[in-house]
């Protein structure tokens, strides 16, 4: 890397260029956070094939209506504990794949990934898990664009063991064989074509002024590169250490979000059996519901007291539900919250470092492409 | 005879609705605060036997009344009351005597919900989301509640005809609750209705910080809990 001096540039450039350079230096030197994310391909060409994918942390589907949470059988706190949780098995999933490059835990979807997955919490409950799932490229081609559903059967359920997805693995490894198959139907060139793209999208995020004639995007949202950077553009290598930079940073935090699903795996795994069981009580009563509906003359004391029993079993299912929700809470809550605070401050570290940095990048800029006052 | 039933079955079969809209609009927070623990006084509050006597010569009566206004010549006395009727109070004061032998109440209320905890049955659940009372609905039976002024009204209507209401009243001084309990039946020409009384306690405070974990079950300290 090479920094731009000159003379009659202001000292502030300077001593900007000079902090940048030594960060980067020093960040490039850092020890990669995760032995299990595989490695962030610097060089585009050799590491086409493995294309790098984020996985964002997923929408909660949490109804904004308060009022209709118990019509649909959706408890919110434990949702977004979901939505934290669940996204770290699709990433496991494809890293055990073995087909990609970095897979990453991410806070939000970012448009500059390589392979970016996001998705919705449709519909959870102990036997059935939907999400609608969305995967597209850094290009904005769409990859995935539909609803996953898995189903627990009670063989699955009985032989699970505090993995976090019991019953689950099906439809997280449809996911990952989806993408799988979108990604084959790819060339080399076109693998290449994206992750070049991810890193213009990325620079065109960071320095606007020095990538803004690269790329063009069109009214459906899809990406073109209008032209390349010089192969020895200083600005493309510059970008390159920056986003390795922040690579140490979301590995730290997709770091926090493994250790949130070590220690929640048991008991989610235990709350999604006591909803499995909860479903099975609630269906029970259903079929007592049924099978009672004749019993006893029009009015008679039977008659009332099954419709008056049939009414209070279904009703002390659903509160027993709402009781196991505040006891799965009470328990992971502190866990949650301790790794969403530290999250935070990651998250805050990099975007006080963006400003940082795409102050200097702007500066380096008009500094080698300006012309002398 | 026949006639005189027909008359009150019809009065019957299509009863106001308990909650009215307007009932279940509120304006601003709710008019009563009963959350707390209320154990049973039973010095005061109705007799089960004694209204059941009370309802059944006032079935009579208004049978009999209405039997003379087509037929003159029947006197007032004898019992006029179908037997398939008589069963069905017996079973509705059965049912109505049953559900409310409650000794304790636990009432849990926050700004939108009210939970009216009772042992051995279900939680009477009130919700008022952006003024408006929420139902709970499911294949076997609607719950929902309303204010009547300062009063706390909940009705559920459960299948086969069978409607369940419970009207919460607290004393101004809010050391004692009223529930008044009226169960009605489409296979009953009138309702039953039961008043009990409770008076406030303080529930006894433990030495033991306990809470509910799903793994650990009920986890309890004399400290701090840390989970």
């Amino acid at each position: 890397m090479r920094c731009p001096f000159r003379a009659h540039r202001p000292l502030s450039v300077w001593f900007g260029c000079f902090v940048l350079l030594g960060f980067l230096a020093q960040q490039g030197h850092a020890e990669p956070v995760l032995s299990d994310i595989g490695t962030t391909p610097v060089d585009v060409e050799q590491n086409a094939s493995r294309l790098n994918v984020s996985v964002a942390v997923l929408d909660p589907g949490i109804p904004a209506d308060e009022s209709v949470h118990r019509d649909l059988d959706v408890f919110p706190r434990i949702r977004r504990v979901e939505a934290l949780f669940l996204p770290f098995i699709i990433r496991q999933t494809l890293v055990e794949m073995d087909e990609w490059g970095a897979v990453r835990v991410v806070p939000k979807a970012d448009p500059s990934a390589e392979v970016g997955v996001t998705g919705t919490i449709i519909s959870s409950d102990g036997e059935t898990l939907v999400l609608h799932v969305r995967a597209a490229d850094a290009s904005g081609r769409i990859w995935i664009d539909r609803q996953f559903t898995g189903s627990v059967s009670d063989d699955y359920a009985d032989n699970d063991n505090g993995s976090g997805s019991p019953g689950y693995q099906l439809l997280y490894d449809e996911i990952a064989s989806e993408l799988l198959r979108v990604r084959n139907t790819l060339n080399n060139k076109e693998k290449i074509t994206i992750a070049e793209i991810s890193l213009l999208r990325y620079g065109l995020q960071i320095a606007p002024a020095a990538f803004g004639d690269f790329v063009t995007t069109s009214p459906d949202g899809g990406i073109t590169v209008i032209r390349l950077p010089a192969e020895n553009d200083p600005m493309i290598e510059r970008i390159a250490l920056v986003r390795s930079t922040e690579y140490v940073i979301t590995d730290a935090i997709d770091t926090k979000y493994r250790e949130l699903h070590a220690e929640i795996a048991i008991v989610y795994d235990t709350w999604r059996e006591f909803r499995r069981k909860t479903l099975h009580y609630a269906k029970e009563d259903a079929r007592r519901a049924t099978d009672t509906e004749d019993d006893g003359e029009h009015g008679s004391y039977e008659e009332l007291r099954n419709a008056y029993d049939n009414y209070k079993y279904h009703r002390i299912t659903e509160q027993e539900q709402d009781r196991l929700a505040v006891a799965f809470f009470t328990e992971v809550g502190p866990t949650i919250e301790a790794m969403e605070i530290r999250v935070g401050e990651l998250q805050a570290w990099v975007e006080e470092k963006y400003a940082e940095w795409q102050r200097i990048l702007e500066e380096l800029f008009e500094v080698e492409t300006g012309l002398p006052e | 005879m026949v006639a005189g039933y027909l008359l009150i079955t019809a009065c019957a079969a299509k009863p106001p609705p308990v909650i009215t809209d307007n009932m279940k609009s509120l304006d601003g927070p709710m008019p009563t605060d009963l959350s707390g623990s209320w154990e049973r006084d039973y010095t005061r509050g109705d007799d089960a036997y004694v209204v059941l006597g009370e309802t059944l010569y006032q079935l009579n009566r208004r049978s009999s009344r209405a039997q003379r206004s087509l037929q003159p010549t029947v006197g007032y006395g004898a019992d006029s009351i179908p037997g398939r009727h008589r069963e069905a109070v017996f079973a509705m004061a059965r049912l109505a005597e049953e559900i409310t032998r409650l000794q304790v109440l636990t009432i849990f209320q926050n700004e939108n919900e009210i939970s009216i905890a009772r042992k051995d049955d279900y939680a009477i659940f009130c919700a008022f989301y952006d003024g408006v009372a929420k139902s709970t609905e499911s294949g076997v039976g609607t719950e929902v509640c309303g204010w009547d002024g300062d009063h706390l009204v909940s009705n559920v209507t459960l299948m086969d005809g069978l409607q369940i209401t419970h009207r919460f009243t607290v004393s101004r001084d809010a050391k004692r609750l009223r529930v008044i309990t009226t169960v009605t039946s489409s296979a009953a020409p009138v309702p039953f209705t039961l008043e009990r009384f409770y008076a406030r306690f303080e529930a006894p405070t433990s030495d033991f910080n306990c809470v509910e974990t799903l793994s650990m079950k009920r986890v309890c300290s004399t400290g701090d809990l840390e989970l």
